[in-house]
């Protein structure tokens, strides 16, 4: 009986997890587009096929799923720059983590570690995030690995939208010296330009001395060096931001600059060298000697100087905090349009996903949030969520917590 | 990351004992010794009679009054709701809303600076697992960075805790956010000592990392428990030895009693005169805390961190214990993955709405935005269901972490005779979008966001980046 059921459960349940109508036509809504169209008052938006196919006013379809969204916001869905969404699931359980490698450095890929069945996934999802850049965490080695993008749909057979599409690198304060840690990535650089100009020797048999790299790592440094990838360095010092400009123009190397607490110090040095910077507003703790300079309003010094700006959370648990850090932002001086444009298309432009994601624009996947409020408000919320415009159920394992113990508690 | 991990995983407890009764332990000289030791030396000049009118105030006891208007002088609130023409100085608050200042019940501001450095890294005293003897205001740095951080947030009043590698983490304390180069002069005057112990995964992991004890949650419950009953004792043999010191015939009259720093602390707990704050996930875990309480007959003043308050949230309120929770963390340790939005609300409203919920930090950049934290577990109640008015969630960050550290006679509602300590903010304080415009301690202007010049900088924010500049 008490298997009948569970059964019957799945089954009535099951449409809320499989809602799958090919179209749906969301009226009246309030569209933040994250284009130069801004803000659209009034508007609807066809979903059909996955994508988004008509945006505009009065929009009738036949058979399509009418979403009322009067009173609502629409946004693109968020895409977390710099997560370890479905590779962390506890931070001290060294068992629940595959963001790091011992052995290998810049040729780890974290490609084949994502766990679509993360809680982590359905709880940021349902804060607003539908997609993110999941990145290695800082290992022993001046290199991290390769980040690799993935819509959190949650399916099983989930693959990436993105293999390696950014190396991973820290740079600043640590127990060695920072010119220390300069050689090695120049000795680094050195290493892979040697082994791709002896490789055809290698390949029959020739000896090379690979150090402490592997091939693996050698060809992932080759892609930054031949610009195929940028490379995200984590740093925070205003002067080692220089060094690394420096750096970047001596190689050809395309970088861009996370957590960079100083940087608003070198602001138009940024911006004259196109560097995207990946930041987290509200971290304005002074918390080493390399941060010494942080404030709260960093965001907006540097987009005034024309810095194009990617909004994350430090919390990789709390990715969706994002929102709260460009509410911040704004709450500092950084236009609201900036703020949203740093939580989408500049996330999908800098890691090369915006010709699908990141924007509201005929053409685009239906990645799609409704919000109760303003979304940069931390009192507001989603109330509805399509990932390739499936309406994807906004339940998570917290929430399963909470109706237990409401119900517990008499408060239901 | 490091350092946040870290700061994730302190707690304190503490002790007051200030007021050691002379006729229980040491003659009247000794104890008025140690009362004038470590006494908080803060004391404000007397403040301007200031109007401020026009506001919507919360006022921290359970009222939102519209466009009214508060008068204070002489470092208190004179008056609420009435207008006043002989104040030396009026400030129109149109639009605006002023809440009592802000109370962080936890955190590690002074004792784990920044920067985070070795040399003054000072929170977890991480060589026994019984420390009560140590007290975080010997360990506080007055010149961190992060309080004028947090003062610019509305920050009035914190209780820094020592960390939570312990069972029994020393003593916390509890400081106005006033600048001063003693701790001394930051302590809030009067305030009851506090004792920080430690439920759960961080003792157990510290000392189980050595192979020593405790390594297991039933070690942790051990450990607790013995050094209570050592404490018991203590309080026994001292008692025996008051009896005979009295008794003139007794040889044994002017034999002497070696003071415990140890049994000082744990028997002012016992005494109920030090209040016990305790890191503690987990619902279980909570349950067997009180059931220590119960064996060895003290109180348990609040939980801290404790992610799990909404699984007991009627044994809590039954027992008349605080929660003090955040918003939204979690997953960071194991003990740490059950976080549920609603928690606070649910606390909140357990058992008829008598449950005692309260928002902290345990972090640098979260007090800065405490209002903000409370706007999120606000409205995620609102979405479950739960019906609590801005008025009501205000207390969350403001009398109830009052009650929790003992100072609510003085702080945490804007009411007559209590210290002027209120924040003016730019808009609705349960917005992303509102700051902290003037923020007031003692009826003093301690900070005002228009005005550079407004508050005193740490010594340490002078010169540190540029020499000429200060660091904000």
């Amino acid at each position: 009986m008490k298997n009948i059921k569970i059964y019957l459960f799945f089954f009535l349940c099951a449409p809320l997890y499989a809602e799958n109508h090919e179209t749906t036509l969301i009226k009246n809504a309030t569209v933040m587009t994250a284009t130069e169209l801004g803000i659209l008052e009034n508007t609807d938006l066809l979903i059909d096929d996955g994508l988004i196919a008509k945006i505009g006013q009065n929009l009738k379809h036949n058979g399509a799923i009418i979403v009322d969204a009067s009173n609502h916001f629409i946004t693109p869905g968020l895409i977390a720059p710099h997560s370890m969404i479905g590779i962390q699931e506890i931070e001290l359980e060294a068992e629940t983590r595959d963001d790091s490698s011992d052995y290998f450095s810049s040729g780890f890929s974290i490609i084949d570690a994502f766990n679509p069945s993360s809680a982590l996934i359905p709880h940021n999802r349902t804060g607003g995030i539908t997609s993110a850049i999941v990145t290695p965490s800082s290992g022993n080695h001046i290199f991290s690995g390769m980040a690799s993008a993935f819509k959190l749909d949650g399916k099983l057979t989930e693959e990436s939208i993105g293999q390696d599409v950014a190396m991973t690198m820290s740079f600043g304060g640590n127990e060695g010296s920072r010119a220390s840690q300069m050689l090695l990535i120049k000795d680094s650089i050195t290493k892979a330009r040697n082994y791709h100009k002896s490789r055809s020797q290698i390949m029959r048999g020739g000896y090379f001395d690979f150090g402490n790299y592997t091939p693996r790592d050698l060809e992932a440094i080759l892609r930054v060096i031949n610009q195929e990838i940028p490379l995200i360095i984590r740093v925070d010092r205003a002067r080692d931001m220089l060094r690394m400009i420096r750096f970047s123009n001596e190689n050809g190397i395309e970088i861009i600059f996370a957590s960079a607490k100083e940087a608003w110090r070198i602001a138009d040095k940024i911006a004259i060298q196109s560097i995207p910077v990946i930041l987290d507003p509200m971290d304005n703790i002074p918390s080493s000697f390399d941060s010494i300079a942080a404030r709260m309003d960093n965001a907006a010094i540097l987009n005034n100087a024309g810095v194009k700006l990617l909004i994350t959370s430090q919390d990789t648990h709390n990715s969706y905090l994002s929102r709260q850090g460009a509410g911040n932002a704004v709450a500092y001086g950084l236009p609201e349009h900036e703020a949203l444009k740093a939580l989408t298309i500049n996330v999908a432009s800098v890691f090369g996903l915006s010709e699908s994601i990141g924007s509201i624009e005929v053409g685009k996947d239906a990645d799609l949030l409704i919000w109760d409020g303003h979304p940069l408000e931390v009192s507001s919320f989603t109330t509805k969520i399509y990932i390739d415009g499936k309406n994807i159920n906004t339940i998570t394992r917290s929430q399963r917590l909470r109706d237990r113990y409401l119900k517990r508690l008499g408060l239901n | 990351m490091k350092s946040i991990l870290e700061n994730k995983v302190c707690s304190a407890l503490i002790f007051l004992s200030l007021v050691i009764s002379s006729d229980l332990s040491y003659s009247k000289s000794e104890s008025e010794l140690i009362n004038q030791a470590y006494q908080s030396t803060y004391k404000p000049e007397a403040s301007p009679r200031i109007l401020i009118k026009n506001a919507n105030i919360l006022t921290g006891a359970g009222e939102l009054l519209e466009s009214s208007s508060i008068l204070i002088e002489n470092n208190k609130i004179v008056s609420l709701g009435k207008d006043d023409t002989s104040a030396t100085q009026i400030i129109d608050a149109k639009g605006k809303w002023i809440t009592p200042g802000i109370i962080d019940i936890h955190s590690h501001m002074g004792v784990y600076p920044a920067p985070s450095l070795r040399g003054n890294s000072d929170g977890n005293e991480a060589t026994s697992p019984v420390t009560p003897h140590v007290w975080a205001e010997h360990s506080v740095w007055t010149q961190d960075p992060q309080f004028t951080l947090a003062l610019k947030g509305g920050v009035t009043t914190f209780h820094v805790l020592p960390g939570s590698a312990n069972l029994f983490g020393g003593r916390g304390v509890t400081l106005k956010n006033t600048r001063s180069v003693t701790v001394q002069g930051m302590k809030f005057p009067n305030a009851p000592y506090t004792l920080k112990m430690a439920c759960g995964e961080n003792p157990k992991r510290v000392y189980g990392n050595r192979d020593s004890e405790p390594s297991t949650r039933m070690g942790n419950v051990a450990g607790y428990r013995e050094a209570w009953i050592d404490a018991q004792s203590y309080m026994e043999e001292l008692a025996l030895h008051e009896a005979r010191s009295m008794d003139e015939d007794s040889d044994e009259a002017e034999e002497s009693f070696k003071r415990d720093l140890k049994m000082e602390t744990l028997t002012g707990v016992l005494k109920g005169e030090i209040l016990i704050q305790n890191h503690c996930y987990r619902g279980e875990e909570m349950a067997v805390m009180m059931d220590i309480a119960k064996e060895f007959n003290y109180k348990v003043t609040t939980f801290h961190h404790a992610i799990e308050a909404y699984k007991v949230a009627d044994l809590l309120a039954e027992n008349g214990v605080c929660a003090a929770m955040w918003a939204d963390w979690w997953g960071f340790k194991n003990e740490a993955y059950d976080m549920v939005w609603e928690n606070v609300a649910m606390v909140d409203q357990a058992l008829n709405g008598t449950g005692c919920a309260i928002v902290h930090s345990d972090s640098a950049v979260g007090i800065q935005h405490l209002n903000q934290e409370a706007a999120k577990a606000r409205s995620a109640g609102l979405r479950a269901g739960l019906d609590i008015s801005k008025a009501r969630a205000i207390k969350w960050i403001t009398i109830n972490p009052a009650k929790a550290l003992g100072i609510a006679d003085h702080v945490g509602s804007l009411e007559v005779g209590k210290m002027a300590d209120l924040v003016i903010w730019d808009g609705d304080p349960f917005s992303t979008f509102t700051k902290a415009e003037k923020v007031f301690i003692d009826g003093h202007l301690s900070f005002d966001a228009i005005d550079d010049n407004s508050f005193i900088r740490t010594d340490f924010d002078l010169g540190i980046i540029n020499p000429e500049d200060d660091r904000l």
